[in-house]
């Protein structure tokens, strides 16, 4: 008897940043209807110094993230944790939640932000240990 | 989000507290003054820091206790703000941010002298007025490099951080005890006097800056409540401490004639001691922990600015736009870069001392400023004040605090206190001219007056209530369902609005049957969103002609009823106008588990019969919702010319003549026309309405909207009456707590 194949867009993880980001993400990513979405944000903590931005700012800017899913995937879920390596965070979360794939968005970043602050996009495409689906910007 | 979550946004232990705490004060304070300090004071000098320290420790108590019972961020603004109001919130949050801004310039300043005297180099450029002098273009070129790491978030600075002020410690420590091996008595350059000691204070005061950022970053802290006051604490006697030893080495372990000949020629006092005594791996040590400590106090004051322009900005003193994060760097940049902006200026119009200086009398009267609102808190017993720790002696301990920290200021020279004035006056003017109409905190000060205006001097009460910010934007939510009953509602709405020169916000709640998905529907109910979309343009449309500003949108949910309460909350409304009748009939909700939901804000809910609003018959018994009834009315006579008959039901009819005038008096309707009949009230309701074109009902007990709309209940009058019907229930009091501590 062969299986049904696995279904890629089953349970998708949507990491997003802020709300700009999580528009672009989900308005691209809805005609391929996902079954299930959760949004991730990650606070990115200082561990042991204080963060850049205090918590309270943090979590608004998480909920305006969510918001702006929502408008697209009414029913998503969300995430918020707090890690000090982002992508890692993605990751593990990805492995807790079982997701069938991750799907963001690659920011156009300058070469000097990618040096400064890490190639996020490169880091999560070579460390994930899930199918990783870097959508198209969509205008 | 959930426990375990929250306890992971809580990374900071005591230690990190403590070196925050420690970090930011050991900085260019004990590494450039002592010179100036023994100079000016003799041996004093050493007397001036531990009275400084002890200035610091009251109001280190004061703050411990308020960062236990409100951890979060904003430190020393947040607590004067909530206790006094935003008058002198203003005054602390400028003076807080600007201080820390000239702070930062000092700090740099003493970076500079470093890099010079590392390097040797000294020019003077003139660039028009000002002389840009090596030190200064070093300050500068630090200054960038430093506000450009906080832009960019970089986090490795904030391990370094740490590794930091163990090494400085360190450093300190061991320049203490070659001192002391050194020490005599006969070394001590002779005290100058009361006044140079209380003068000095006044200059190294910048010294002790630094422990009231701890609590701006409490949230962060694991068991603030013990954590917080020992951090606090502590790092203000663990610093006291050194800086006294450091000083005593200083005056006692060389010449008495020693420190001032350097200072002529001009060279850092501390590191031509440490040559001294430790030869030149003394002095190495000691100018590369004056980088590291200019370095790492500059660091930390930037970023203590950026959480009280977020604090700030939440409490609206100023525009939240100056929070926004950067989509990449995620940091608050723009608050970052115009902290920055000012540190430059700073630097090239100040002199060291002048920087200093300023930046302890803006720090001075902060914690004067806070050591008031702790004994605000609590002598307005403030039901959610519940700090875990509590400053020994009270009030003496506050009272001490407040008064040392102004008297210091008295002691600094006039121009800077002129300075510091002009920038009070400044904050005072932002309050006014800016802040004032949109900041909506109050503070519990003002509060505990105005609850007890009976009780309290007529001058306090006004004064009181003359300064009462009447801000954030009043908002009018409209769920539109029926297009029949929309243009009445939009323009009650948009009357409303008007009155209170507030926005009015559409929303029509598209019902979608629980079996169907919500993705289902956003995607397939085209029809359904062609329709809401056409009716809120229409909506739109008739808000046009009252010029209101407007919003609109669509919502896509399985409940109607809840759905109108949580959009209330979400969208911060302070008033909801709706049609009744649509909402009950197919009841999405099945059975309402909580009868009576919490109002977010003023309900007015419309039984649409025509909107004629030429004859208003308001029936009133004094009863909860009496007062915004009494609005409504007041605001349709202003803006529709109507007739306002009020109505009081009573056995006793002399009685209730009394008692209405009263209430007209006390609600502003004296133009009204009186209106006093006996028997049974909802017949001479009736009887009274058929004259009427509306009527406005007060709920005579809190949940009845949520009753009638779930259908639970049923106001006969409603029924029997022939022309429309507006029931009003006010907001249900928002706790205390809710406006202490956030929605």
């Amino acid at each position: 008897m062969s299986q049904a194949p696995p279904d890629l867009l089953s349970n998708v993880l949507l990491p997003v940043a802020n709300a700009a980001d999580a528009r672009a993400t989900a308005r691209v990513l809805e005609p391929y209807q996902p079954d299930q979405v959760t949004a991730l944000h990650v606070v990115e903590k200082g561990e042991g110094v204080p963060d850049k931005t205090p918590v309270e700012q943090s979590e608004a800017v998480a909920n305006e993230a969510f918001s702006a899913v929502r408008e697209r995937f009414p029913s998503a879920a969300d995430r918020i944790v707090y890690r000090k390596r982002v992508v890692a965070a993605i990751v593990d979360v990805a492995d807790e939640l079982e997701a069938s794939a991750i799907v963001f968005c690659p920011q156009q970043s300058g070469r000097l932000t990618k040096l400064l602050s890490g190639d996020r996009s490169l880091q999560l495409v070579t460390t994930a240990t899930r199918p990783v689906i870097a959508l198209h910007r969509g205008d | 989000m959930s426990e375990a979550d929250q306890e992971l946004a809580k990374d900071l232990g005591p230690l990190a507290a403590l070196t925050i705490g420690v970090g930011t004060m050991i900085g260019a304070g004990i590494f450039v003054l002592p010179g100036t300090a023994i100079e000016n004071a003799g041996w004093f000098a050493v007397l001036s820091f531990g009275l400084g320290g002890a200035i610091a420790l009251f109001t280190a108590l004061s703050a411990s206790e308020l960062g236990t019972a409100m951890p979060k961020a904003g430190g020393a603004y947040y607590y004067v703000n909530q206790a006094l109001g935003p008058l002198f919130g203003s005054i602390a949050g400028w003076s807080n941010w600007l201080g820390l801004a000239f702070a930062s310039a000092f700090y740099m300043v003493g970076f500079g002298e470093y890099i010079r005297a590392i390097f040797g180099v000294a020019l003077s450029v003139s660039v028009g007025p000002v002389a840009v002098t090596s030190v200064k273009a070093f300050a500068l070129v630090g200054a960038v490099a430093f506000v450009g790491v906080n832009y960019v978030g970089a986090k490795e600075t904030g391990r370094l951080q740490n590794a930091i002020v163990i090494l400085l410690v360190s450093i300190l420590a061991v320049f203490t005890v070659a001192g002391a091996v050194r020490a005599e008595p006969a070394n001590l350059p002779p005290g100058k006097g009361l006044t140079p000691l209380l003068t000095t204070t006044g200059i190294i005061f910048v010294s002790y800056l630094g422990f009231v950022q701890i609590t701006s970053v409490a949230e962060e802290i694991k068991d603030p409540g013990r954590n917080l006051p020992r951090a606090v604490i502590g790092s203000v006697v663990l610093v006291t401490a050194i800086y006294m030893l450091v000083l005593i080495t200083m005056a006692a372990a060389v010449d008495q004639g020693f420190i001032a000949e350097q200072q002529l020629a001009g060279r850092i006092a501390i590191v031509e001691v440490g040559r001294l005594l430790l030869g030149p791996a003394g002095a190495m040590a000691l100018l590369l922990g004056g980088l590291l400590a200019t370095a790492s106090s500059a660091n930390a004051s930037i970023l203590a600015s950026s959480r009280i322009n977020f604090a700030m900005g939440r409490d609206r003193l100023v525009t939240p736009d100056l929070n926004v994060v950067h989509p990449s760097f995620g940091t608050p940049y723009r608050s970052i870069a115009i902290t920055g902006g000012l540190i430059l200026l700073f630097i090239v119009a100040g002199s060291v001392e002048l920087l200093a200086t300023l930046g302890s009398v803006l720090h001075l009267i902060i914690y004067g400023l806070l050591n008031v609102a702790l004994i605000v808190m609590r002598e307005t017993e403030v039901v959610e004040y519940a700090p875990t720790y509590h400053v020994p002696l009270y009030p003496l301990t506050p009272i001490a605090g407040t008064v040392l920290s102004f008297a210091l200021i008295a002691f600094i020279a006039p121009v800077v206190i002129g300075l510091g004035a002009v920038l009070v006056l400044g904050a005072v003017g932002w309050y006014f001219g800016y802040a004032r109409s949109r900041t909506p905190v109050h503070g519990a000060l003002s509060n505990y007056i105005l609850e007890r205006r009976d009780r309290m001097p007529e001058p306090i009460v006004s004064a009181a209530s003359g300064v009462q910010p009447d801000g954030g934007e009043f908002r009018v939510l409209v769920p539109v369902a029926n297009p029949k009953h929309e243009t009445d509602l939009i323009t009650l709405a948009c009357a409303i609005a008007n009155q209170r020169d507030g926005v009015v916000e559409a929303i029509h709640i598209i019902t979608v049957p629980d079996q169907t998905s919500l993705e289902y529907a956003s995607r397939h109910f085209e029809d359904e969103r062609e329709t809401s979309q056409e009716l809120l343009a229409a909506a739109e449309r008739d808000a046009g002609y009252y010029g209101v500003p407007f919003k609109k949108s669509t919502i896509f949910s399985h409940r109607s009823i809840d759905e109108i309460f949580d959009a209330a909350r979400e969208h911060d409304a302070d008033m909801v106008v709706m049609g009744w009748g649509v909402h009950t009939a197919g009841r999405a909700e099945g059975t309402f588990e909580e009868l009576t939901h919490t109002l977010p804000c003023d309900f007015l809910v419309f039984k649409d019969r025509g909107f004629d609003p030429e004859e208003i018959l308001l029936p009133t018994a004094g009863g909860p919702s009496s007062e915004l009834s009494a609005e409504i009315a007041r605001v349709l006579m202003e803006e529709f010319g109507s007739e306002v008959t009020v109505l009081h039901v009573a056995d006793d009819i002399e009685a209730g003549r009394a008692f209405l005038e009263e209430w007209s008096v006390a609600h502003e309707l004296t133009n009204a026309k009186q209106l006093v009949e006996s028997g049974d009230v909802d017949a001479e309701i009736e009887a009274a309405a058929r004259e009427a074109t509306m009527v406005i009902l007060g709920a005579t007990e809190q949940g009845l909207i949520s009753r009638l709309l779930s259908g639970s209940v049923v106001v006969d009058v409603v029924e029997e009456v022939e022309c429309s019907v507006l029931i009003t229930e006010s907001a249900h009091e928002r706790s205390l707590r809710q406006r202490l501590f956030g929605r």
